[in-house]
């Protein structure tokens, strides 16, 4: 018997949808400026989201579990390798491609592991075993730590494209205009970004996501 | 990664410099506020315990829900208040959702709440108010009444250590010297404070059922449903050895204990030894008799009181060397940590 209310579930599994939303967005605003600042992290959030909602709400689960494995596969492979080259390029220190690779071996995990959620999890691959539940309750908590440790950094955005931010879009835009909005787009497009595509915003998106993916994990203890 | 400090508008914070990270591409970082950073630890256990009050055990009516588990708690009090605590488990089973959801809400806030500097002082206000509410209606007073408060099964309530660090974490500005925990309260207090935590979880080590073999057996033996396999193993070496050696294991604590309270009053060297002693010890304790809070299980409403311990004598971390003392502190307070040192 499930006596879980079902609005919570529906309530994550519509925030679920939003981040994967804000997630095209920026991803559109990304491309039509003409700034790679943290496209990865937007295709992992929008994937993320999009599953995670389907393990909220099994309704809106789609897609098979094995292409979702490869998917957080790849991106675990991808935020990984990005890590090391960031600490190749800037010494150790904390990426934030890590907590992105954290969350994708968890969304793996996910899936390898199918969630006792009583509504969830109906899309992943049953497989009978049940996850250790102290890599669940770690992963959950630094999950939550990279929430609140986000919202309190005075760096607003670095959970999408890192401290090292002006750096990287110098390389990458060869006008150092990533700071800037004057890289010659349309109005329009200028103005949903100016809008949207805050890092506060950004930040948040990421904090529901850590608190979403966390409290996943703790239903899998 | 190294600890610096840095003189920031009159006072000194340390920060964290990950080695390696001079280039000068890099934004600068700042530098990190020691009292901020415990701050954020707290709202981060917060957190978890607001994601924990969402599972699933916790909207349950009846003796296996979360009411039944707060009824169990009325016994072993003083009849008045086991009335008082069966009055709330009552209201929770016959509302199961409107109570557990605003208690889930109520502990996000609290997290949420000491994130942002505007709402740090409300959050860690209301965070003192919940954590009495619940270590009387919650945790049925840790059972101080009832001769059960034994340290090892986190007496006399972990919520307690969420209301003292709320204390000691209380923004404030100046100095983190000699230790974080001054800042909030002052040296004398703090210390105060210290000694009499220490010297409770001392006495309570030894009085009523902490010092009983059994009871130290049966407090392991009652955790270890549903734990994984490595914990359960853990369980049966802790089960056995407090069976046999339950009273010696309660006066060592007792004795460890006395040794960290005495600890703050000790030059820095032999302060912080002390220190790394509670924290051993009760991280042991957290795993091998706390169970994690029992949260590896699934049916916790919180991490019990190891971590928190822990973070109480990390508020109590030196942060001076052997040199510096508390006068030197009070004379100046922009002291530099451990090595940097105006000469």
């Amino acid at each position: 018997m499930t006596t879980t209310p079902s609005w919570l579930y529906y309530l994550f599994g519509v925030l679920m949808l939003v981040v994967a939303a804000y997630s095209v967005v920026l991803l559109v605003s990304s491309a039509a400026t003409r700034r790679p600042l943290g496209w990865d992290v937007d295709i992992s959030h929008l994937f993320m989201g999009s599953s995670m909602a389907g393990m909220f709400v099994t309704k809106w689960a789609f897609g098979a579990g094995t292409v979702w494995e490869l998917i957080f596969s790849v991106l675990l492979v991808w935020f990984l390798v990005r890590s090391i080259q960031s600490m190749h390029r800037w010494g150790l220190h904390l990426s934030h491609f890590l907590i992105h690779a954290v969350m994708s071996f968890t969304m793996l995990l996910m899936y390898r592991f199918p969630v006792s959620a009583p509504m969830g999890a109906m899309a992943m691959s049953a497989r009978g075993s049940r996850l250790d539940p102290g890599l669940s309750f770690v992963l959950a908590f630094v999950l939550f730590a990279s929430a609140i440790f986000t919202l309190a950094s005075p760096n607003k955005g670095a959970s999408r494209h890192g401290t090292h931010a002006p750096a990287y879009a110098m390389e990458g835009t060869g006008s150092g205009a990533a700071t800037s909005h004057s890289a010659g787009p349309s109005t329009s497009v200028m103005s949903i970004e100016t809008l949207l595509a805050t890092p506060r915003l950004e930040d948040a998106s990421h904090v529901v996501m850590c608190v979403a993916m966390g409290f996943l994990l703790i239903l899998m203890l | 990664m190294s600890i610096t400090g840095t003189r920031v508008s009159g006072r000194l914070v340390a920060s964290a410099c990950p080695a390696g990270t001079g280039s000068p591409n890099a934004l600068p970082r700042p530098p990190r506020d020691l009292q901020r950073t415990f701050q954020l630890a707290l709202a981060t256990v917060w957190l978890l315990d607001a994601v924990l009050q969402l599972q699933p055990f916790m909207f349950r009516p009846g003796s296996n829900g979360f009411s039944g588990m707060l009824h169990g708690l009325a016994s072993g009090n003083p009849s008045w208040i086991a009335h008082s605590i069966a009055w709330n488990a009552s209201i929770v089973d016959h509302h199961p959702v409107s109570t557990n959801a605003p208690f889930a809400l109520i502990q996000f806030l609290i997290g949420f709440g000491i994130v942002s500097t505007r709402s740090l002082k409300p959050a860690l206000a209301l965070s003192i108010v919940w954590s009495l509410a619940v270590w009387w209606f919650g945790e049925g007073l840790g059972r101080v009444f009832s001769g059960g408060a034994t340290p090892f099964g986190g007496g006399p309530g972990a919520v307690l250590f969420y209301a003292l660090l709320a204390i000691l974490l209380w923004p404030r500005t100046g100095s983190d010297q000699p230790f974080v925990a001054a800042r909030a309260v002052g040296v004398k207090v703090a210390k105060t404070i210290w000694v009499a935590v220490w010297g409770l979880l001392a006495l309570l080590s030894v009085v009523g059922s902490g010092r009983s073999p059994r009871a130290l057996h049966d407090l392991v033996a009652g955790m270890n449903s549903a734990e994984p396999g490595w914990l359960t193993r853990i369980d049966v070496s802790s089960e056995s050895f407090l069976l046999h050696h339950g009273t010696s294991a309660a006066i060592v604590l007792a004795v460890i204990c006395l040794m960290v309270a005495a600890g703050v009053f000790l030059p820095p060297r032999f302060a912080r030894t002390t220190l790394v002693l509670a924290i051993v010890v009760f991280a042991v304790i957290w795993v091998a008799v706390q169970n994690f809070g029992g949260i590896l299980a699934g049916g916790a409403t919180d991490s019990n009181a190891g971590p928190l311990v822990i973070v109480l004598a990390l508020t109590y971390w030196p942060l001076t060397d052997d040199r510096g003392t508390a006068s030197d502190v009070a004379s100046d307070p922009a002291l530099v940590v451990r090595g940097n040192r105006p000469s």
